[in-house]
């Protein structure tokens, strides 16, 4: 689709309605000229019929003639004229008479003012009845004699007249009708430039260049602001977003590396040179641990990456309590096998809007975390907590604790606190990181709080669920 | 040869280390986390270090900079997951010799491994001449006259020491330092013995050089009418 300018758009819009403005104008002015012109002329012609009239007189002659005698009257030249009786005998006429004037003098019912043509002239004519009382000495008493008399005077001039009075106005709105289109674009530019300003900012974003400042006109610009920030946000969450996702992929890319690394390097030593067969027996064995991590890895990396998406609409809700006590049971073994006391202190209802996978996987995270970094013989303590609105999941350990150093880290992706031996024991430094995804899509937080060689408390804080579909049930 | 490898995926760092012992007789030390890794890149016995750029606490970069800062000019090799340019770049210009990208193929490394240690000493061409003596650091080999000298892996490992620097004197603690890793002073009393074969070993083949003993300081390798 062809584009469209707004700014010529608008000029043209004012434009055209400042053009019919002044045309209406002039239109108007013309009319009403013309109005007044045409009384004035129709007072003229009134004039002009009754010296007309005037110039009937007494014929002199025995049959009480009476004659029209306009030589005395200065009359204008194209007008046209004729006196008739009653009878339709024409008195007199103008020098230019023409049948189209004496037709008008015998039609009946032509009668004040009335329009008509002679040739191709336009004229405007009067035809009014008279008396004509001549007093004649000789005789007794006046004579009366009725006539008809048609003055007509070419009307041409008049429009010219009209036209000329007008045609100041008309100029003079040509003028102002200039003079404001240029104001108008002038201004119009201006007052645009904020628009033109953001569609110009606009158009540098790119996937390479996200950084969108809104130009500070555009956002003191009532109409604009709304729009000029609602970019600016969506496109910060898009780079945050592109970001994130380009970082995990960066990070993903730097496991599943370091992962075939050890694939690879585990197989070419053995292949190395000739060995025996405990030793292949054995470098397969490590292989099968190495690739069993690498599954484990690439399956926590895309649990992650799902929930690190946009929240879930779901409106599932489990009760924390029931959870915490189910994975508490699982991981009994673990923690006997560690020889670590695992004790659980939950309150009933204690409903979250989590999905029971993510609430497992959260549960069982934590409280395997505090199993890991537990020495034999202490204890692992598992509570969740009512409160108003919220419930609150602590896990406790008294292990060995977390560097103050490493503890800003811990919820980093593969951020591993102790490398060799998170590594040894087949952790990808992702459990952290999916706790805190999982508490935050639900509108949580969680926190960690260490003390080298004394332990470790999670704490996390969920927003209670309101809803009571029952989801999971420890029946 | 010793080596250090500080590298936090304890699997990567064995098979590393096991490669070096047993194709090259190579002295290995393994770190897994930074700090580590620094300290014992402090004590200066290594021929060359290995270091894994993304480590817990102090990385690959860090390193480098304080051993470069030390004076010291062990050949660096660093090994990196990531494969961005301008890290690359600030990697050799911070001081590291070399890199590789994981995944890395170990005969790669390991000729890697062999070309820089050479380079450490001066030396370029794998084949080392001394008078009639020719060492092959490949095939691990020594010759006298096209004749091959049968020594053992620890004779070879302490010939080929010395070879690297002609007529300078090696100290014994220095000596062991290198060829063998951290334990090293469980070995303290077999270098004599080790060395006094390889002097019986190059005898037998009628060389003239030999390794001298230098009481109080260490040995050397001479040749009586200074060869080369």
């Amino acid at each position: 689709m062809k584009s469209r300018s707004l700014t010529h758009r608008l000029i043209a819009g004012v434009l055209l309605a400042e053009f019919l403005c002044a045309a209406l104008f002039s239109a108007v002015a013309i009319t009403h000229e013309m109005h007044g012109r045409r009384r004035a002329f129709d007072v003229m012609l009134r004039g002009r019929a009754d010296s007309l009239m005037g110039a009937v007189q007494d014929a002199e002659d025995p049959e009480d003639n009476v004659m029209v005698d306009p030589t005395e009257l200065s009359l204008p030249s194209e007008d046209a004229y004729a006196v008739a009786t009653p009878a339709g005998h024409v008195l007199g006429s103008s020098p230019k008479s023409s049948p189209e004037l004496l037709a008008a003098l015998e039609s009946p019912h032509k009668e004040g003012y009335f329009n008509f043509a002679i040739g191709d002239k336009q004229y405007r004519a009067i035809r009014t009845p008279g008396m004509r009382v001549i007093d004649r000495e000789e005789k007794t008493g006046a004579l009366r004699i009725p006539v008809t008399v048609l003055y007509a005077a070419p009307t041409a001039h008049l429009w010219h007249e009209a036209v000329e009075a007008v045609s100041f106005y008309m100029a003079t709105g040509a003028l102002l009708l200039a003079l404001t289109a240029l104001a108008l674009v002038w201004l119009l530019r201006r007052w645009l430039a904020p628009l033109h300003e953001l569609a110009e900012r606009a158009s540098h974003v790119s996937v390479q260049a996200w950084e969108f400042v809104p130009p500070e006109a555009a956002l003191h610009t009532r109409e604009l602001e709304p729009m000029a920030s609602s970019i600016q946000k969506l496109l910060a969450g898009l780079q945050q977003s592109f970001e994130r996702q380009r970082q995990f992929t960066g990070d993903a890319a730097h496991e599943l590396k370091t992962s075939i690394a050890v694939l690879k390097s585990s197989l070419q030593l053995l292949s190395l040179r000739q060995r025996t067969a405990e030793e292949y027996e054995s470098g397969i064995e490590g292989v099968l641990v190495d690739t069993q991590r690498m599954e484990e890895l690439t399956e926590r990396m895309l649990a992650l990456a799902r929930l690190e998406e946009a929240p879930s609409k779901s409106q599932e809700s489990v009760d924390l309590s029931s959870v915490v006590q189910a994975v508490a049971e699982r991981l009994r073994p673990v923690a006997e096998l560690r020889q670590v006391l695992l004790g659980t202190a939950v309150q009933d209802s204690s409903r979250v809007a989590l999905s029971l996978d993510d609430a497992e996987i959260l549960c069982s995270n934590l409280i395997l975390n505090a199993l890991q970094h537990s020495a034999g013989g202490s204890h692992v303590m598992a509570s969740v907590e009512n409160q108003t609105g919220i419930v609150a999941l602590m896990v406790e350990d008294h292990g060995e604790g977390i560097l103050a150093e490493a503890l800003p880290h811990v919820f980093d992706r593969f951020y591993r606190a102790d490398a060799s031996r998170s590594r040894n024991s087949g952790g990808a430094g992702l459990g952290l990181a999916m706790c805190k995804a999982i508490a935050e899509r639900c509108g949580g937080s969680i926190e960690i709080v260490s003390i080298p060689g004394t332990g470790t408390r999670v704490r996390v804080i969920l927003p209670a669920s309101t809803t009571n579909k029952d989801i999971f049930s420890d029946a | 040869m010793r080596v250090l490898i500080v590298e936090d995926e304890v699997r990567i760092a064995h098979n590393i280390a096991t490669a070096l012992r047993e194709g090259s007789g190579f002295a290995v030390d393994c770190a897994d986390n930074g700090a580590d890794g620094a300290t014992l890149s402090a004590q200066g016995h290594y021929d060359l270090m290995l270091l894994d750029l993304m480590l817990p606490g102090l990385d690959g970069m860090g390193i480098v900079r304080q051993v470069r800062a030390r004076g010291d000019s062990t050949p660096i090799l660093v090994l990196t997951a990531r494969s961005e340019r301008e890290k690359v770049v600030e990697l050799l210009n911070a001081g590291a010799d070399d890199y590789l990208t994981k995944p890395f193929d170990l005969g790669e490394l390991l000729a890697r491994v062999k070309a820089l240690i050479r380079r450490g000493k001066g030396v370029a061409h794998p084949l080392i001449t001394f008078g009639r003596l020719r060492v092959n650091t490949i095939e691990q080999t020594v010759r006298c006259a096209d004749l091959l000298v049968d020594l053992s892996p620890t004779e070879y490992r302490i010939f080929e020491y010395l070879i690297f620097r002609p007529r300078a004197i090696v100290s014994k603690r220095e000596l062991l330092e290198h060829l063998y890793d951290y334990r090293w002073e469980h070995h303290s009393n077999v270098i004599e013995a080790h060395v006094s074969n390889l002097r019986k070993k190059l005898r037998a083949m009628g060389e003239e050089a030999t390794v001298e003993t230098i009481r109080g300081r260490g040995y050397r390798l001479f040749a009586p009418e200074s060869p080369q």
